[in-house]
């Protein structure tokens, strides 16, 4: 055992060779380890704050007069961009080309939408649920397509399903050769994840207002947008899909001879079609939640009534425009995923007893269509619904809600608190008012180099100088007092989501039947686009702080109680047998056991929460919660380009703190 | 055995997994063959009518294939897994009637286990998972440590106490598995496989360190393998299990010298028999009446095989075989060393096929 020896000789020179009882060698050892790295970095990052400190008299806040004009600046830029537009050859031969293509692309789209009418498209869409074996489906997506109808919304609808399909056919067509390169080659990988992670992290916010700049206002903007929140994860699940070949039928293809090209066709691709497919139906979820923001750039489809509806508060037009996108969500998550189940079956369907042979079917699918896009075009009005057939619930609906709001909003009735409005009140005074005068009014020194000193304690130096630069740079950028509204709202709704989601990851993970009943409300939940949450937020909440907050706890609660009982599912059988087998309660084997092997997936739990929580907080700047997220919507609509600008900057530097700031050291290649 | 000394005791033990799996015990439809069985019921048998006994101190070993139920069996003892039916006794205190806290009891101060995978804590550092069992009944950092430190030395790992556990080999993460397990003195020691996951040679490092345990602690210890050498070298006492049920129970002598039933045999063919039987096994009665007459060709009743053979070979002249009181108990000679030697099974005694896992024990595993 030459080991043995080697590393006694190791941990005697950490220890020295005096006699100190067990219990103190280890702890001396433990202090050892943790002060040889930070003891040097701490004191010079200690120092560096206390001179800033005396340095700046001890001010409070981020100094004024340091901010230089960026708004103006980037004014000037965009300014430049409008003269230059259709002059300057990289508008005139590259950006403008696209634009028209992205755009002339959707009309397309659109025109065959119409081509087909509405009776085509309801038939199209249930009948590919027919073939994909699901019935239920089928009826769900005829009801849901009526309401598009009945609602008065379904060229809306139809206008958002153009965007989506050209917005995901790009992220594929692109995405996936991105991905199949990546999977083959560790310089392309290394080359493309930086970049691939900052644009997952970036809420589509954050680009929106350069968009604009770009491209204008239109379906064009909208797209680009949506392709950049959607390629990402493409050209991950792709890499993932084939990485998650097995060696060993890898190595069978080689033994046999293949090239890298035949090893690709033939072997990965083949069996990395299905994961990759069933990705592409998050994606295509993803893609829609942009593609309602996007009417902020003036994409019409069903975000705009949402937009309009918000703007006047009315909750009832919202709402049934809302239930709209997530019937829209529901009917593309399920079709996609029956259509995907079917993808690389592979089991041979003889000798199954089947009502209707499977050919029979598709004819009988196939002629349906056929004839409901003819009746549509000779009698059914072809791409627009029937005015006539036309179902009003606004009325009904916001009476609904006037009831709601009088036995809820209103003081009356809920004991102690009162009703939501107290509560909403009490929440901004109490709360979220202080906590941003408290962040506004940090010391720029004690933040810059504080969230350093965390920095540097989770990963070390080049982390350290990573946060600092950050937190300078929002200062710089003058969003020092926006930030802390935003990022006040971003605290107190991540403590709720971690004082609530944990416990009920964990609760779900004792108590089966609680996992049971909370699946399909997360389901519900994480299917609907980040807009939508405003709606009944708007109603309970009214405009405001509050609003930004419950809005952000709902969005980004489903992933926190979900990656809490994952991590928790995940622990080896055997290492809970190991903890059983020494008779530890359940509490113990809670304490001592199951949360520390579960804690890589309840931080990642965390480090996601905090990106959703800051992506729905900027979200819902649209009502009245202030912050970066007001300052793009103000930067979109009133030609105040720099604003909009420094806001978009300063919410990609507050995502990029947060995650680093969240996220351990890195670990090369992550499994 | 006398009662006092009986540290494990099973009667009649019963588990069938699956659906409604506990009303088949002792139902006609159990002795279908399991394929069958799975196929009525959709059941599958793991413990069939098992009983044994294991003296204080004895080493039980528990030899079978993969999903002959060996690993539910060891599970069972303390109700990882609860039987279906039976009677278990584990150090004078009856498991399957101790209520919640009787049971945490019995797994805290009496049984500890040493897992096929391990099955360390990654997030604790090695003294911590030592500690373990110890943190669990709540003794002070102190005294834990200090036991710690102890076991440590005794496995060879004095000085890794603040590593991971990702940063040993897998040999030494085993030993910290064992010391994890003996750190809380219990009187019963499981092995779960415990070193079917190391390679050959660290796997014979691991037996020698069992076999050099024992002799200073002498704890009851009940090892399931399903490696044959391995039970040869440290049971005293092998019970072959198939199918859910015991086939043999008896020393590495009388599994190896004389199998019960074609399965046994097949499974002991490839054992080199002179490194097992002794000269006792292989005696006869002795043809001189003094032990005068054979000379100094005289040899311990425990001498192996494998150390006569050289003699008898060399001459026609027999061996006597001699007690440690000096008396002459029985000879040996070229013949019938030789047929002890040979007295395997013929080949074909079995289907190989029957060696094979079935699809449904595979099953099993699976669900376990």
């Amino acid at each position: 055992m030459t080991v043995v020896a080697e590393s006694n000789e190791r941990a005697e020179v950490v220890q020295k060779p005096e006699q100190l009882p067990p219990s103190a060698r280890a702890n001396k050892v433990v202090a050892a380890k943790l002060l040889q790295r930070p003891y040097t970095g701490l004191f010079v990052l200690l120092l560096a704050m206390v001179i800033s400190a005396i340095y700046g008299g001890f001010q409070s806040g981020f100094p004024t007069s340091w901010v230089p004009n960026v708004t103006t600046w980037f004014n000037s830029v965009a300014n430049w961009i409008t003269i230059h537009q259709n002059t300057a050859p990289f508008f005139v031969h590259f950006l403008t080309p696209i634009g028209n293509w992205l755009g002339n692309s959707v009309n397309a789209v659109t025109d065959l939408l119409n081509w087909l009418s509405w009776p085509g498209v309801i038939a199209l869409f249930a009948g590919t649920a027919v073939l994909a074996g699901k019935w239920r489906v089928a009826i769900f997506v005829v009801i849901a397509m009526f309401y598009f109808g009945l609602i008065g919304l379904w060229s809306a609808s139809m206008s958002t399903l153009a965007l989506m399909s050209v917005a995901v056919l790009i992220s594929v067509v692109l995405g996936v050769p991105l991905g199949i390169a990546a999977a083959a080659s560790r310089v392309v990988e290394e080359a493309i994840r930086p970049i691939l992670d900052l644009m997952q992290m970036l809420p589509a916010y954050a680009y929106l207002v350069p968009i604009v700049l770009l491209f204008g206002i239109g379906n064009s903007g909208g797209i680009i947008a949506t392709v950049i929140y959607a390629i990402a994860p493409v050209i991950r699940l792709t890499m993932l899909g084939i990485h998650s070949v097995p060696y060993e039928t890898v190595e069978a293809g080689k033994s046999f001879g293949s090239n890298k090209w035949q090893l690709l066709r033939k072997v990965q691709l083949p069996m990395a079609l299905k994961p990759i497919v069933l990705g592409i139906n998050q994606v295509i979820m993803m893609a829609l939640s942009v593609v309602v923001i996007a009417s902020l750039v003036g994409t019409g489809g069903l975000g705009d009534p949402i937009l309009q509806a918000l703007n006047i508060v009315d909750v009832g037009d919202a709402l049934t425009a809302g239930v709209a996108i997530v019937f829209m969500a529901m009917i593309l998550d399920r079709i996609v995923s029956a259509v995907a189940e079917n993808v690389g079956r592979n089991v041979s369907t003889k000798g199954q007893r089947q009502l209707i042979s499977p050919r029979n079917l598709r004819i009988a699918v196939g002629a349906l269509v056929i004839i409901a896009i003819a009746l549509g075009n000779v009698v059914g009005g072809g791409g627009s619904f029937p005015a006539g057939l036309s179902l009003s619930l606004s009325a009904p609906v916001n009476s609904f809600l006037s009831f709601l709001q009088s036995h809820l909003y209103h003081f009356s009735s809920i004991p102690v608190i009162g009703g939501t409005s107290n509560l909403s009140s009490f929440t901004t005074l109490e709360i979220l008012n202080p906590l941003t005068r408290i962040i506004g009014d940090f010391p720029w020194w004690l933040a810059v180099f504080g969230t350093g000193v965390i920095g540097y304690l989770i990963a070390g130096w080049r982390r350290a100088v990573l946060v600092s630069i950050g937190v300078t740079a929002i200062g710089l950028l003058g969003m020092w007092t926006d930030a802390s509204v935003t990022l006040s709202q971003v605290l107190v709704a991540l403590v709720l989501c971690v004082v609530i989601g944990i416990p009920l990851g964990i609760a779900a993970y004792w108590w089966p039947p609680l996992e049971k009943v909370l699946r399909p409300i997360l389901d519900v939940l994480q299917t609907m686009p980040a807009f939508v949450y405003l709606i009944p937020v708007v109603l309970f909440f009214s405009v405001g702080n509050m609003a930004g907050v419950t809005a952000s706890f709902v969005y980004a609660l489903a992933p926190a109680v979900r990656l809490t009982n994952l991590g928790l599912r995940q622990i080896k059988v055997d290492m809970i047998e190991a903890g059983n087998s020494f008779g530890a309660t359940r509490f113990q084997m809670l304490r001592k056991v199951e949360l520390p092997a579960a804690r890589p997936t309840i931080v990642l739990a965390i480090n996601q929460t905090i990106m959703l929580v800051l992506a729905e907080v900027i979200v819902a700047g649209l009502v009245g919660a202030g912050g970066l997220g007001y300052d793009v919507v103000v930067g979109l609509g009133r030609d105040e380009f720099g604003l909009g600008l420094s806001a978009g900057l300063a919410i990609v530097v507050l995502g990029i703190v947060f995650d680093r700031l969240t996220q351990g050291r890195p670990a090369g290649r992550r499994s | 055995m006398e009662k006092s000394q009986i540290q494990i005791s099973c009667k009649n033990l019963w588990k069938v997994f699956g659906p409604k799996g506990a009303n088949l015990v002792g139902s006609p439809d159990t002795s279908l063959p399991p394929a069958e069985l799975q196929e009525k019921t959709g059941c599958v048998v793991a413990i069939r009518d098992v009983s044994f006994e294991v003296a204080r101190g004895e080493v039980f070993v528990v030899m079978g294939l993969s999903g002959s139920g060996k690993s539910t069996l060891i599970r069972s003892l303390t109700r990882l897994v609860d039987v279906d039916a039976g009677e278990i006794e584990l150090c004078q205190r009856d498991v399957r009637k101790a209520d919640k806290n009787q049971l945490r009891d019995i797994r805290r101060h009496n049984v500890s286990m040493v897992f096929q995978q391990f099955a360390l804590f990654p997030h604790r550092r090695v003294v911590d998972n030592v500690a373990f069992g110890l943190e669990i009944q709540g003794v002070k950092k102190a005294d834990r440590y200090r036991k710690v430190d102890e076991l440590l030395q005794i496995v060879g790992l004095s000085g890794f106490g603040n590593s991971y556990p990702s940063e040993l080999s897998g040999g030494m993460q085993q030993r910290v598995g064992l010391a994890r397990a003996l750190a809380v003195d219990p009187e019963v020691l499981l092995f779960d496989e415990a070193f079917s996951a190391l390679d050959p040679l660290i796997r014979r490092e691991m037996q020698d360190q069992v076999i050099h345990l024992q002799e200073q602690l002498h704890k009851t210890v009940v090892f399931v393998s399903h490696d044959l050498d391995e039970a040869l070298k440290l049971g005293d006492r092998i019970a072959i299990m198939r199918n859910g049920a015991f086939v043999q129970v008896g020393t590495p002598e009388e599994v190896v010298g004389s199998p019960k039933d074609a399965y046994v045999a097949a499974f002991t063919r490839d054992v080199s028999r002179s490194k097992v039987l002794t000269a006792r096994w292989a005696m006869q009665a002795p043809r001189y009446p003094s032990l005068s007459s054979y000379e100094d060709r005289v040899v311990p009743p425990t001498t192996l095989l494998q150390g006569v053979l050289p003699v008898v070979l060399a001459s026609e002249l027999p061996v006597g075989v001699v007690d440690s009181d000096g008396r002459l108990i029985g000879e040996l000679d070229r013949r019938s060393v030789l047929a002890a030697i040979n007295d395997g099974p013929p080949d074909s005694a079995l289907n190989e096929d029957e060696m094979l896992t079935t699809p449904a024990n595979w099953r099993e595993e699976v669900a376990k």
